[in-house]
């Protein structure tokens, strides 16, 4: 089967063995549906039924806000079969902030200018109260009594340039960049994933708890197995997390080959699942865990195989990947073209982060870095490497990374002034911070200081924004840190700010309390600690602005508590 | 207060680490940024254990863990008998 025979995804499902299993939804041992492609392809007709009732026709845009699982997903399906264009957002959870939730709804609903809003039937009232949607009718997820076999739903004869759908980058700034996609940049994604991966959808079967709304759920975890007509077990992000071992659970009972995962997860799982459960999983079916943050880390990976190398877990199954929204998702992938594992390489501490170059050193050698491979790059993916001033560096040589590729996203829905400064002259400006040793590619980080905090991307701009508007503190004089917790295997925030005068310092509690409770009101995070510092403590570059890695050294050297859990970065 | 309650209380209590914040059952929580997201899981899981009942995280919503007797009541509404 070759994904690129296909003309469109709909194509592609629709050739799909109607007795083949699908989407298993595992909530817990006496929650759990699965569903075969014939009764999901019934299920979407269902709903595209029902959206045409409700106006939606070609280009329309449609907002999910559905939980994981197959009636989101067929709802998507349902849309795109009547050539309208979907966006899974998050549903909220009992975290989300309601004020927060709102506003990035209401943000995303009028940029997209969405024709239709699906909510769940159990949707809280809360969070939609006071939200306008501009032209957009809101409706309750409904299952209709019609046969999905039986329903004429006209061929709206979708083209592969036609746009697909919408999946939108994580963050909070992040919550406006929708990226557009056309079916066939999807398709030719998908193609390289299937053929470096040699996935054959008759025997291998995905592991997933990643959001529908996020890329690694809807690209790998639902597209992918859309495509090569391969089974998926999902459960949902929050059902995972409050019992991490069901992850093991599930790749073992339905020997699952293949799963997506953030760095976190490879230290998370061991910690959380009580040792003397260990013994009860086999993972011999993996074939490849693939690790997908920026960057992944060697130390994560090592303590997921030491943990669960006994259980039947291949060393070689652990593996890496680069990969974006704005690709459709991956660029790079570790253990093809004849490697078996992702490179792991070691290197000068010092001179990498005065001098911004990569010089190997033996591994274990005293201020070393270790840095671990995200891959090799998929066909037709290009990256340069380039410095601030654009120049193209060479090989080992640290900067931002550049993306070009036959699946790259033509810009960011309704935003022309985010695309432009995105994409310049084909090249997608991915905002990280990498280099190239041979053929494998290294993530080491973003380049603005973006904090990824428990796999969620989160903008210090926001932070300090908000502490900066705090009568006690002193304008513009905020500086917002992620400091890299090796025992959560994740960054944690640390916020420093300057008071307005001297005497404030004399009650610090009441401020940090107020500051930390505005910060969880108007951006849904939670800073792990405050400093309170006198007025100009706060480094400044030379355009006045607050210079946020020199803040960080002069932290680190009054703090230095805060080294221990701390990786160079 | 029942010894649950209490034990909850403690539990949060540790778990924000701030000498001096007294909280009682009617304390607000989230919307006052006491405790983040990550600490609401952790809660989550406490309130299986002391409840002895199995939560659905798919089933409560934000309103529902901003104080501690919300989360009790929460836990009597969708809970289910551990297996």
């Amino acid at each position: 089967m070759i994904a690129t025979e296909f003309r469109t995804l709909l194509d592609a499902l629709n050739a799909a063995p109607a007795q083949r299993e699908f989407v298993t939804s595992w909530v817990d041992e006496d929650d759990c549906e699965t569903v075969t492609f014939g009764e999901f392809r019934r299920r979407a007709r269902r709903q595209a039924v029902l959206l045409r009732n409700h106006g939606v026709s070609q280009g329309d845009r449609v907002v999910i806000l559905m939980p994981q699982g197959t009636a989101a997903m067929t709802v998507f399906v349902g849309a795109m079969l009547l050539g309208a264009v979907p966006a899974i957002l998050a549903y909220p959870n009992f975290k989300v902030e309601p004020a927060k939730y709102r506003s990035g709804l209401a943000g995303v609903t009028a940029n997209l200018s969405a024709r239709l809003v699906i909510v769940d039937e159990q949707f809280p009232d809360e969070l939609l109260g006071h939200v306008t949607f501009g032209e957009a009718k809101l409706v309750r997820a409904a299952d209709s009594a019609d046969d999905g076999d039986n329903l004429a739903l006209g061929d709206v004869g979708a083209e592969p340039n036609d746009l697909a759908f919408l999946q939108h980058s994580a963050g909070t700034t992040g919550l406006q960049k929708g990226v557009a996609l056309t079916h066939a940049a999807v398709l030719r994604q998908l193609q390289s994933l299937i053929q470096v991966l040699h996935i054959d959808g008759s025997a291998d079967r995905v592991y997933s708890w990643l959001p529908l709304y996020h890329d690694m759920g809807l690209i790998a975890c639902f597209m992918l197995p859309l495509v090569s007509h391969m089974p998926v077990v999902m459960q949902s992000p929050l059902d995972w997390v409050m019992r991490p071992e069901s992850m093991l659970q599930l790749i073992s009972e339905y020997r699952c080959t293949l799963a997506w995962l953030p760095n976190f997860t490879f230290q998370f799982v061991p910690r959380r699942t009580p040792r003397e459960n260990w013994e009860r999983y086999d993972l011999s079916s993996a074939r490849a865990l693939i690790n997908c943050s920026e960057p992944v880390r060697a130390a994560s990976m090592e303590e997921f195989y030491q943990s669960f190398g006994g259980n039947g877990l291949r060393r070689e199954a652990l593996q890496s990947s680069y990969a974006m929204a704005e690709n459709v998702f991956a660029v790079t992938q570790s253990g093809i073209n004849g490697k078996r594992a992702p490179a792991h390489i070691w290197a000068d501490g010092q001179r990498f982060r005065s001098e911004h170059i990569v010089v190997e050193v033996g591994a274990g050698t005293a201020g070393a870095l270790s840095f671990l491979s995200s891959g090799q790059l998929l066909p037709g993916n290009e990256v340069r490497i380039v410095s601030d001033r654009d120049a193209i560096l060479n090989g080992g040589e640290v900067g931002e990374i550049l993306i070009k590729s036959d699946c790259l996203f033509q810009g960011y829905y309704n935003r022309s002034d985010l695309t432009a400064q995105a994409l310049v002259d084909g090249w997608y400006y991915s905002g990280d911070l990498g280099f190239v040793l041979g053929d494998e590619l290294y993530v080491v980080g973003r380049k603005k200081d973006l904090l990824i905090i428990g796999g969620e991307n989160i903008y210090p701009q926001d932070i300090e924004e908000i502490a900066a508007s705090h009568p006690a503190i002193h304008d513009g004089r905020a500086v917002a840190l992620g400091l890299y917790n090796s025992d959560l295997g994740t960054e944690e925030i640390v916020l420093v700010a300057e008071v307005e005068r001297h005497e404030l310092l004399h009650n610090p509690a009441a401020i940090e309390n107020e500051l930390r409770s505005h910060i969880v009101a108007g951006s849904g995070v939670a800073v792990k600690t405050i400093f309170l510092k006198p007025p100009k403590w706060i480094v400044k570059s030379t355009a006045g602005k607050p210079a946020r890695s020199t803040t960080r050294e002069k932290l680190l050297r009054e703090h230095p508590e805060l080294q221990a859990g701390s990786a160079a970065s | 207060m029942t010894a649950e309650t209490q034990q909850m209380i403690e539990h949060i209590t540790r778990l924000i680490r701030k000498p001096g914040v007294a909280i009682d059952e009617n304390t607000p929580l989230v919307s006052s940024g006491l405790i983040d997201s990550m600490a609401l899981v952790d809660l989550l899981m406490k309130l299986q254990d002391v409840t002895q009942l199995r939560i659905s995280p798919g089933k409560v919503q934000p309103k529902d863990m901003d104080t501690v007797a919300l989360m009790f009541a929460t836990a009597q509404r969708v809970g289910k008998p551990k297996r």
